[in-house]
């Protein structure tokens, strides 16, 4: 067979095996609401975590360096002769612990407030932030080893010592894992009969035995590097993060091409390969940090990998004045061909902008890229929490209306309870940023980022974990939640009580008590249901939105702190926590009922206007924008209709509009309806459906009932 | 938004009223120049309210439901008052040129951006005149791409005091055969040709758009003689054909109209095709200044 094994069919075997694995990871791990990852099911024998904890856990240095140490010197070898790469990871390390904190260090003088307004605090989580790749490749890991005996023989504390003893130990218990797959390759070889097959698993021996200690050299040894570096991540702490893609690749990718080592074709290949390995948030085109567009000819292969492999991708399109066009037109030629939720967008000028005003200049600013799921980070250089604090705006509400109706010394009124959410939304505020500080003072000694250190640009250097000190900054996270609840609540309450007259307070106080039960209830619901909603242009909802959104703007700016050089930086966005969050809240006076899922990040309500939807939900986002370099990501779902290649013009000018309204990040979703709705019904007849579930992208069919559910109402009212 | 009345991302402004009464309408709220009432059963929960406050009975309860008698309704717009569920609403509105402006203005970047703009649609805008010759003014004085969508059946002289304010005209043209186009739309076609030849001499762009409606003009000679009329203007930018669809159906529903072509299936896709293709090997000398082509359309397109 002339076309057996053609980088063809080799990409089409290993996308069929990515779907079988994700299929198998649905049978015996069951549903789960968040990426598939490239991981695989471990082995039967599975590796068990070694506690050095009374409570069952593992914490600090020694017990996160013995239990890294540990998982890969036994963690299960990954060789398929299809593949241009080597590697799968298996293990949710950091999810096979008996507790995520360590008790040592409690935090339970913020546990009431945590409680009484549904904080996610984000203490004990991990990640989030994004290593600078580039770092790795000049140094690869003998050059780590290197710079570790340098600094090692620099700061001599005791403390630091053990620092650098382990950071030596987790990057040869690496080495030690590739190792073993080089040795399984090697084995291979012996046994593969296809001639094609064969040269493959050379070249991947090849390529792994020069990159074990030595920096890459070529483009496959690049790739390859960074798939070790990043599954150990992964491993690790679920580390996700990626990097400029293109630009990082496109020295190697050039100086292969002049020597004659590759070709287009083997390219694509390669980088189909890269792609279906795992679902690493890569940035693509944009500017650097002098302004100047870093889109190359790599730039358009990744595109084309990205095609060949149509998985679950998380690549980010930068859209900024000096893009090249070209790339961007491709961009959208993808996304509406694939209608698999691929590429999103990043709004480069409010993200460049909003960054200098918290006192950075315009060069650091570029550098700033989208490298996580609503997320931006200087790659190597801070310390984040992105995406971990969250607060659930909505409770902050209902917990300001049940103080106002319960306080019968004044009437009831919007003005009264504006008076006594802000006050509420500011402890709650300084809840969240609170735990981070715990979080600054303790991770350390809960869970050092041992490989993320490796490489930040400071950790090493100082001998510090980069969550106490070793980063260069510390930019720090707080995203709302909630806000269209609280917006369209407010204005619900406005006009039918206060303007219209149409409600008292205490019917909607009664409604809101008996969930709008009875017709009576259900006839009030759709009455404050059917206010005038945030999202529908200069609407009631909107002036409520803006001014809710200015206040929690300037409560979490102000948590900054310039001698500890704290920076917290506001942002909207729910990520996966809007059926838990709903689930902790009553009724609401937008017609919510109890204990359903709030409003989805930036989002206007579902269904919140019916005639123009893309134009209203690009404006309403572009104008709640907190502005600070963190995202109001806008969450697009696009008919299939609207989506058509004769309108990519279009969508890209609706694109590009937002962005210049102010906006930050879209993601995209191209659904058909009655497809969407049967893959609710019947799971497993569309095991390849991809949606965007917030910034990340899933496999509709990995997704829980509940999840699937709020997409497909999403989608439906969109 | 609207993609499908002229280039780029638009705002169409639909007025009420129109001086035909085509059976394939698929704006059958435009019809009447008045405001009316638009009952979406499917959103009523039975509260009942309306039959509460309704003066004329109009609603009223059968079998315990409310249900409506168009007929007996007086158009107060009481029941709107009190339906929180939003199955009654009134259509139609009145507005200032100035007022609609302010609505529109938020969409401007998104015009800019795409070579979009306003389209004043209807109903027949004619009808209307003075309004969207304003309307168009202001919007044409701010920079942005102003569009009529007109059946062209009005006298000219109203044409004259719109047509400086306006960027674009997107023309009907239902078939040629004067009687035919009597019955079907309730007016002879002699004015429209006529404004259609002065359009042509007037300079100012223009579309011709036909929708092609089956059973009514989705014939080889029907189609071949309005493309042998455009192939014989000089100044037309594009001849589009729309497609009939059945989209319109539950609007007639909402309104208490009978659909006039509620047994009347979306045009075929094929069937289509063909009639273009009619049209674009029909249309063969060049056009001068050709219009750029139409993201999105079923553009029959020129040949350049």
């Amino acid at each position: 067979m002339e076309n057996s094994f053609s980088y063809q069919s080799r990409i089409d075997h290993l996308r069929s095996r990515k779907f079988a694995q994700t299929r198998e990871k649905i049978e015996v791990e069951g549903l789960l609401d968040e990426d598939d990852y490239g991981r695989v099911l471990p082995p039967s024998n599975a590796w068990k975590s070694i506690p050095n904890h009374p409570d069952g856990s593992f914490y600090g240095l020694d017990g996160w360096t013995q239990n890294f140490c540990s998982v890969m010197e036994t963690h299960p070898v990954y060789v398929d002769p299809q593949d241009a790469f080597a590697g799968r990871w298996v293990y949710f390390m950091s999810r096979m612990r008996a507790n995520k904190w360590n008790p040592d260090y409690p935090f339970d003088h913020l546990k009431e407030n945590i409680e009484k307004y549904d904080i996610i605090t984000g203490i004990g989580d991990d990640a989030h932030f994004s290593p600078d790749y580039k770092l790795g490749l000049s140094l690869g890991w003998q050059g780590i080893l290197d710079k570790i005996e340098h600094y090692r023989k620099i700061n001599t504390s005791p403390e630091q010592m053990h620092f650098y003893n382990a950071h030596e130990q987790a990057v040869k218990s690496i080495q030690g894992w590739i190792k073993r797959h080089i040795d399984l390759i090697e084995q291979q070889i012996q046994e593969e009969t296809d001639p094609k097959l064969k040269a493959n698993l050379q070249e991947m021996a090849e390529t792994n035995r020069n990159i074990i200690s030595n920096a890459p050299q070529t483009l496959r040894e690049a790739i390859q590097w960074i798939i070790w570096y990043h599954l150990a991540s992964r491993t690790y702490n679920r580390d996700g993060a990626g990097g400029q893609i293109d630009e990082m690749l496109r020295p190697f990718y050039e100086k292969d091409l002049a020597e004659g080592r590759i070709n287009r074709e083997k390219t694509i290949y390669m980088l189909a390969c890269f792609m279906l390995n795992d679902t690493i948030y890569w940035q693509l085109g944009g500017p650097d940090k002098d302004g100047v567009d870093q889109t190359s000819e790599i730039s358009f292969l990744i595109l084309d990998a990205a095609d060949k492999a149509n998985c679950s991708i998380n690549l980010t399109v930068r859209v900024h004045d000096g893009m090249n066009q070209e790339l961007f037109d491709k961009s959208l030629y993808y996304l509406i061909k694939n209608k698999n939720a691929w590429p999103r967008y990043s709004g480069d000028k409010a993200l460049v902008e909003g960054f200098m005003k918290n006192g950075f200049d315009a060069q650091l600013a570029r550098q700033r890229i989208a490298v996580g799921c609503n997320w931006m980070s200087l790659p190597g250089l801070e310390y984040t929490m992105n995406d971990l604090v969250k607060v659930n705006m909505a409770k902050v509400f209902e917990v300001a209306y049940q103080e106002m109706m319960q306080d019968k010394s004044a009437e009831p009124s919007t003005e009264r309870l504006w008076n006594l959410y802000t006050p509420n939304l500011a402890k709650a505020v300084r809840t969240a940023a609170d735990g981070i500080r715990h979080q600054l003072k303790y991770q350390k000694y809960n869970e050092p980022e041992l490989i993320l250190n490796l490489l930040s640009h400071g950790p090493l250097e100082r001998g510090l974990d980069v969550s106490d000190g070793g980063a260069e900054y510390y930019n720090l996270a707080i995203d709302g939640a909630g806000l269209a609840i609280v917006a369209d609540s407010f204005a619900a309450l406005q006009l039918r009580i206060e303007k219209e007259k149409k409600i008292s307070w205490e019917e909607v106080t009664y409604h809101l008590d008996s969930n709008f039960d009875g017709l009576e209830g259900e006839k009030i619901r759709l009455l404050l249901k059917n206010s005038p909603r945030y999202g529908q242009g200069n609407s009631l909802g909107d002036e409520w939105a803006r001014k809710i959104g200015e206040e929690f703007t300037q409560l979490v700016r102000a948590e900054s702190n310039t001698e500890l050089k704290h920076t917290f930086i506001p942002g909207f966005f729910s990520w996966a926590n809007t059926i838990g969050f709903g689930q902790h809240v009553a009724a609401t006076p937008n017609g919510r009922k109890s204990h359903t899922p709030i409003s989805h990040g930036a989002n206007p309500c579902p269904g919140f206007t019916n005639d123009g939807a893309s134009l209203a939900l690009a404006c309403a986002v572009a104008d709640i924008q907190p502005g600070f370099g963190n995202t109001a990501p806008m969450q697009w779902e696009l008919d299939p209709t609207l989506a058509s290649q004769d309108h990519a013009k279009l969508i890209g000018s609706i694109i590009k509009t937002h962005f210049e309204m102010g906006g930050t990040l879209i993601n995209v979703n191209i659904m058909d309806k009655n497809q969407i709705l049967d893959a609710h019904k019947d799971p497993a007849k569309y095991p390849e459906l991809v949606v965007r579930v917030t910034g990340f992208t899933a496999y509709f069919s990995m997704l829980t009932p509940e999840f699937r559910q709020l997409v497909v109402d999403r989608i439906l009212e969109s | 938004m609207s993609l499908h009345d002229g280039p780029g991302i638009r705002s169409t402004v639909f007025l009420k009223g129109c001086n035909m009464h085509c059976g394939w309408c698929h704006n059958p709220e435009t019809l009447s120049m008045n405001p009316e009432l638009e009952w979406i059963r499917q959103k009523c929960i039975g509260c009942n309210s309306c039959t509460e406050v309704c003066p004329s009975g109009a609603f009223s309860l059968v079998d315990g439901k409310p249900n409506f008698q168009k007929t007996l309704c007086t158009s107060c717009f009481d029941c709107v008052e009190v339906c929180y569920a939003e199955a009654i609403n009134k259509i139609g509105r009145e507005v200032t040129p100035e007022e609609v402006f302010a609505e529109v203005e938020q969409d401007f970047q998104f015009f800019r951006s795409s070579d979009g703009g306003i389209t004043i649609s209807g109903g027949e805008p004619m009808l209307q005149a003075e309004f969207t010759g304003q309307t168009l003014a202001l919007f044409k004085k701010a920079g942005i791409h102003t569009a009529l969508d007109t059946n062209l059946s009005v006298s000219w002289k109203q044409y004259e005091k719109v047509l400086p304010f306006t960027d674009l005209v997107l023309a009907d043209l239902k078939m040629m055969d004067n009687e035919l186009h009597r019955q079907w739309t309730g007016k002879h076609n002699s004015t429209i040709l006529e404004n259609i030849y002065k359009l042509d001499a007037s300079g100012i762009p223009y579309f011709i758009r036909t929708p092609v409606v089956p059973g009514v003009n989705d014939n080889e000679a029907e189609i071949l003689s309005m493309a042998k009329f455009a192939a014989s203007l000089k100044n037309l930018k594009k001849y589009e054909l729309l497609p009939y669809h059945t989209l319109a159906s539950c609007k007639y529903t909402n309104l208490e109209l009978e659909n006039p072509m509620g047994q009347t299936k979306d045009l075929c896709k094929k069937r289509l095709e063909w009639f273009q293709w009619i049209v674009k090997h029909t249309i063969k000398s060049p056009i001068p200044n050709p219009s750029p082509k139409r993201e999105g359309s079923l553009d029959s397109g020129f040949p350049e």
